[in-house]
């Protein structure tokens, strides 16, 4: 009995909680007009779309914000514009879900990655200021750290480092699921294997580009040679010039 | 440098301006992947089996045309394309035609394939396609331009004497980069329609749209310089106090 009456404190209390929470937020949000572009709502018709919008061909929208422009915002205005942003998003994928469901088309796609691009950018931004405070205050970033490691395979990788309670040394499953690399006769000859796989690539590349710039001076002899140079610089000109495959009586269209 | 980032850099930046749209969009409608890596300790992170080759056509990599041209297992011979040193045909400029049954003519360009060296002249250089030719009824004709290809089936039409010339580019006294016309040494000025795309004929006369924010509130400078970090700034406006003192933590 005991605990059913702790459990429904802990219900009032959360209830209580709640109810201011969602007070604030309205309130919050009244005050963010500026940035609101729809009517408040409130409820799950938030995740869809105007209804004008649908079963249209096409819905307008305009570009990304950038960088340079969510540079000038105020860290509050940035924390609004994320949250227009995010409910955006919410509702771009719930449309574009139900579209599917529907087999129907899902008009410009494209609104999905414009708000993606300027909630990427957003965090850019964010991240930005943060790192400057701390440089500032304490000499280092504060991003979360790491470091290069190499794998069990034997392969150089970045370690993006955690936070534990307990330190290396008495972290048994840390140890037990990281595991880096350690001399092993296995691991050497398959990295050598792999070695050799990336270098033939290479020289695949290599033999590749090649042919192609002696099929191109084939097929257009007054090619302008700076731009060949330009777009395939580890190709010899000369060398591809002195080939077999070169000149002769091919006369391709 | 990534095979994404290969393959994303072939759609050329005039043959995507007129769309107005999203690179990432771009690239995320014309990529084929078929294996993408499970994230985890592996021992090739990030490995994707994506289609490397693609056919550019007259149909852009976003529609569905071009899915159809590049469906997964079909295969195409290969193109050479000549390499360009910069791209010197914008919307809008006028070029005579040098090759074929309208040698000689000029027109004005209306669209741009880079990925091909190739540019459509409005009207010019057309063909006409016989549809839904029947055992009783004749058929349609339909008529479209075909490409032509910049390095040697047309030539920019210097303004002064309206009369084709090969162009260079050089540079102005202030620094701008101009084209010039290496016959007269006139200018050949890039045309406001280079700019137009799809949702406005120039940045000025865009017309905005309802979830648009406005460009006075862009512009608009609301940043105040503070020390502390965005969260610590979030907090203080919304009256959240934090006294607590984080137990010991190890980074590692």
């Amino acid at each position: 009995m005991a605990n059913f009456n702790k459990i429904t404190n802990i219900c009032k209390l959360f209830n209580k909680i709640n109810i201011n929470g969602t007070r604030k937020l309205i309130n919050n949000s009244i005050d963010s007009r500026n940035i609101f572009t729809t009517n408040a709502k409130y409820d799950l018709m938030e995740f869809f779309d105007d209804k004008k919008n649908w079963g249209v061909q096409e819905v307008k929208s305009g570009r990304s914000w950038n960088k340079e422009e969510l540079r000038l915002k105020s860290n509050a205005d940035l924390h609004k514009l994320w949250y227009v942003l995010l409910k955006e998003r919410n509702m771009l994928l719930t449309m574009e879900q139900e579209a599917k469901d529907q087999t129907r088309l899902f008009p410009s796609p494209e609104r999905i990655d414009k708000v993606e691009d300027s909630m990427e950018n957003l965090e850019v931004v964010v991240r930005e200021r943060n790192k400057a405070y701390h440089e500032l205050e304490t000499g280092e970033n504060g991003e979360r750290p790491g470091k290069m490691e190499t794998s069990v395979f034997g392969l150089r990788y970045y370690y993006k480092m955690c936070e534990y309670v307990v330190p290396k040394h008495m972290n048994k499953r840390w140890h037990k699921k990281y595991q880096f690399y350690k001399y092993d006769k296995d691991t050497e000859a398959f990295l050598l294997k792999y070695r050799e796989k990336l270098y033939m690539t290479k020289r695949r590349k290599q033999r590749r580009d090649f042919n192609h710039v002696i099929g191109l001076l084939n097929r257009f002899p007054n090619m302008d040679m700076e731009a060949l140079k330009h777009h395939y610089p580890d190709v010899d000109i000369n060398k591809a010039k002195a080939s077999r495959k070169y000149g002769g009586h091919f006369a391709p269209k | 440098m990534r095979i994404t980032n290969l393959l994303f850099s072939r759609v050329g930046k005039w043959s995507k301006q007129y769309s107005n749209l999203p690179d990432r969009y771009i690239k995320r409608a014309m990529e084929q992947v078929y294996w993408r890596n499970p994230k985890g300790i592996q021992y090739k992170p990030n490995a994707v089996i994506q289609r490397k080759k693609y056919l550019f056509t007259l149909n852009r990599p976003w529609t569905a045309e071009f899915r159809q041209d590049n469906a997964p297992g079909k295969r195409h011979p290969k193109v050479f394309v000549e390499p360009i040193k910069e791209w010197s045909f914008f919307r809008g400029d006028r070029v005579e035609i040098l090759v074929g049954k309208d040698k000689g003519k000029q027109g004005i360009v209306k669209q741009i394939i880079e990925e091909r060296n190739w540019v459509i002249v409005e009207g010019l250089n057309c063909e006409l396609k016989q549809l839904g030719n029947d055992k009783d009824f004749s058929g349609v004709y339909i008529r479209s331009e075909k490409p032509l290809l910049v390095t040697t089936e047309i030539a920019l039409v210097d303004p002064s004497d309206l009369t084709a010339t090969p162009i260079e580019w050089r540079f102005t006294e202030d620094g701008q980069k101009v084209r010039v016309s290496t016959r007269t040494g006139r200018i050949i000025p890039i045309p406001a329609t280079a700019e137009e795309t799809i949702d406005y004929k120039t940045k000025a006369t865009y017309k905005e749209q309802p979830k648009d924010t406005g460009a006075n509130e862009v512009t608009d400078i609301t940043f105040v310089p503070k020390l502390c970090t965005f969260e610590m700034d979030i907090m203080e406006n919304m009256g959240i106090k934090e006294d607590r003192i984080p137990a010991k933590s190890y980074w590692y």
